[in-house]
């Protein structure tokens, strides 16, 4: 457990509500989340209870219909898409289950694409990103196309990328749903060694209750609401 | 983000696929070859036919003629008879004795000296006889002489002969022709034909624009059409057109108000410049209409572009929303999009322009070898650097526009559908 209690993520009342026809359907339902600094959280339910959506929505990728979204001192729902893409680029670092990365290009380029967006200079992207690599392993890698990289070896690729940022919270949506057992703990043990590490807060959604146990805190989600936390 | 990496992921992404860039850049290449080319046509001729326009000299002299009653040969109306309107050949009503007199009495003008319009039958230095027609010489007109001189204005026994007269009329060269006699000859009213004497002082440069015609002083003029039109009550001293000197000091607005005089006492005024100039807004009027054959293609190639870029954006959605989570802005999306758009425009613009430039002078070589080789200083295209400029300009912007749409398009994509789009 974190010995600081600080918040870095609040969610007061937060639903998201999609239109799908004329009928509306609520994805998540008046949730209310304190997430603290450095710590791992888990969001586990079934499929279709909304732990997607809860995520998108805590990482700005999506705009609550309902309720406030507070990033330390700020409520997002006053500020402007500009600044929310900052906020992600700066302080939040993704990991997606299908990897998302750009397959003709080679792995340093993937890494860096957050420190391009940034407009970091040339010379400070490939120190990075080399630097980078070679925590996950992948330096030997680094001028190969992404697209011949091995599943396991991919899901290191983008957590290099969610890391190079130095973010404060890194989002992981399954990040072992696209891997084998033996290949996912390998990722999951290094996301969770660099987390410790570099006292990042982990938000991890999961169907895997063994990757779920390895968080300090769980959170279950059924039919858009908490139903328990732990 | 920075332009540099911009710039580089716009160029990546249109080296991605190559055979569609290409072919979206062909398009937009045809389309400036065919601008860039009409407008090298326009150019080229507008700048000979200004440059035989800049020095017609002349400039103080206006051609006055009758307002014609009846402009139109095919017209249908019944006019009004009136016997001071007397018309001569195809009903164009000449002047007589008394309009010089009018004329005249304006104020601001100078002189004026009638234009004896003479037919003439034949041209011969011996053996070979030449149909041929002539000009009265107009005081201070610059005529582009290849040898000699211009004949003198009171003179009743030189003329100046076009180039093309040289070699049929028998001379060995330009130089040759000169001082030497030629025969002229004419019918009188009664039909008989009359042979003059005449001394060659020039021969005439060949150009588009006048200059066809031989050259002879007014008293000559006015000698044969005397014999013309001897007891002929219609057309004795009676003329088509008069020569009018007016104050060398008249600015643009006197001229206008002196036209404007003459026009209110029935006469109709143009300078010798706007007579020629006829023809330069008959070859503007055939330039816009290929110009715009060339817009059509550019506007053409500029759906190609859209289209180009809507597949662009849908092929690399995820792309586009993976960008946008790690926290790109729209703009930035967008300006990938419009850039790759530019670079299209740009590309094809610039090779169609540079083809143009190639093929204009490969083609400016062989007319002046061949088909143009009598026009000294006439080159078929010209392209000067400013117009060719903004002829690549304009097509970036309508590129630029065409990938308006695509770019915001890309730009406005939701990162999670975009995500998770298949
Ligand atoms: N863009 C959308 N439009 C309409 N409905 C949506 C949209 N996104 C999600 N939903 C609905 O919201 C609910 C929650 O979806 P969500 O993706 O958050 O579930 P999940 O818990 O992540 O499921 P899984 O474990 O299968 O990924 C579902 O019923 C889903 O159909
Ligand atoms: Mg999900």
């Amino acid at each position: 457990m974190p010995e600081t209690k600080e918040t870095i993520l609040q969610l007061t009342k937060v639903s998201k509500i999609y239109k799908s026809g004329s009928e509306d359907t609520a994805a998540i339902k008046d949730i209310d989340l304190i997430i603290h600094k450095g710590e791992s959280i888990a969001i586990v339910g079934k499929s279709g209870s909304g732990k997607s959506t809860l995520m998108h929505v805590l990482a700005t990728l999506d705009r609550p219909s309902n309720g406030d979204l507070i990033i330390g001192d700020k409520t997002t729902t006053e500020l402007k898409n500009s600044e929310l893409d900052k906020f992600r680029n700066k302080k939040f670092g993704f990991v997606f289950q299908q990897f998302f990365v750009n397959p003709r290009n080679s792995c340093l380029d993937n890494v860096v694409l957050p420190l391009v967006i940034q407009g970091v200079s040339p010379k400070e992207r490939k120190k990075r990103g080399e630097a980078i690599l070679e925590a996950v392993g992948l330096l030997d890698k680094a001028k190969s196309k992404a697209n011949d990289l091995s599943g396991g070896q991919k899901q290191r690729l983008c957590i290099a990328r969610a890391l190079i940022t130095n973010p404060e919270v890194v989002f992981a949506d399954e990040p072992t749903g696209n891997l084998d057992s033996e290949t996912g703990k390998i990722v999951i043990d290094l996301l969770f060694e660099l987390q410790r590490k570099n006292g990042i807060t982990l938000v991890i959604v999961t169907h895997d209750q063994d990757l779920a146990e390895l968080c300090d805190r769980q959170i279950t989600l059924k039919d858009g609401k908490i139903i328990q936390k732990s | 983000m920075r332009i540099f990496d911009i710039i580089r992921i716009a160029q990546g992404n249109l080296l991605r696929s190559k055979l569609r860039t290409f072919l979206t850049i062909v398009a937009v290449f045809i389309g400036t070859l065919t601008l860039s080319l009409t407008n090298g046509v326009g150019n080229g001729v507008k700048v000979y036919v200004n440059k035989q326009l800049g020095n017609l000299g002349a400039e103080d002299t206006l051609v006055v003629q009758a307002k014609q009653t009846n402009q139109n040969p095919v017209s249908t109306d019944v006019v009004k008879y009136n016997p001071d309107r007397q018309a001569g050949t195809f009903n164009i009503v000449l002047l007589l004795e008394k309009d010089i007199q009018k004329v005249k009495a304006v104020k601001g003008i100078e002189e004026v000296t009638p234009v004896y319009m003479v037919q003439l039958e034949y041209i011969s230095a011996g053996e070979d006889k030449y149909t041929v027609t002539t000009n009265q010489y107009i005081d201070g007109l610059n005529i582009d002489m290849a040898s000699g001189r211009t004949v003198k204005l009171n003179s009743a026994s030189e003329i100046t002969i076009p180039a093309r007269y040289v070699k049929p009329l028998g001379f060995e060269s330009e130089q040759d022709a000169l001082n030497k006699t030629v025969t002229l000859a004419f019918k009188d009213s009664k039909g008989e034909l009359v042979e003059k004497q005449i001394r060659i002082v020039g021969v005439q440069q060949n150009s588009l624009l006048g200059n066809l015609d031989t050259s002879i002083g007014v008293p000559l003029a006015k000698e044969i059409l005397d014999q013309q039109t001897l007891g002929i009550p219609q057309l004795e001293g009676r003329y088509q057109a008069l020569l009018v000197k007016y104050d060398s000091s008249f600015g643009v607005e006197k001229l206008e108000e002196l036209k404007k005089t003459l026009d209110k006492k029935g006469y109709f005024a143009q300078t010798i410049e706007e007579q020629v100039g006829i023809v330069s807004t008959v070859i503007d009027g055939i330039l816009m209409g290929l110009n715009i054959l060339g817009a059509i293609a550019l506007l053409a190639a500029s759906f190609g572009i859209v289209n180009t870029l809507l597949m662009a954006v849908k092929e690399r959605t995820r792309e586009i929303g993976l960008m946008k989570a790690l926290g790109a802005h729209g703009r930035h999306i967008f300006a990938i999009f419009a850039f790759e758009a530019i670079s299209i425009g740009f590309w094809g613009g610039l090779f169609g322009i540079l083809v143009s430039i190639l093929i204009g002078s490969v083609v400016n070589n062989v007319a002046s070898q061949t088909f143009l080789k009598d026009f000294v200083g006439f080159d078929l295209l010209r392209f000067p650097l400013i117009p060719s400029i903004t002829i690549l300009l304009g097509i970036m912007i309508l590129s630029f526009l065409a990938g308006a749409l695509p770019s915001i398009k890309a730009s406005r994509l939701n990162p999670i559908e975009a995500l998770r789009y298949e």
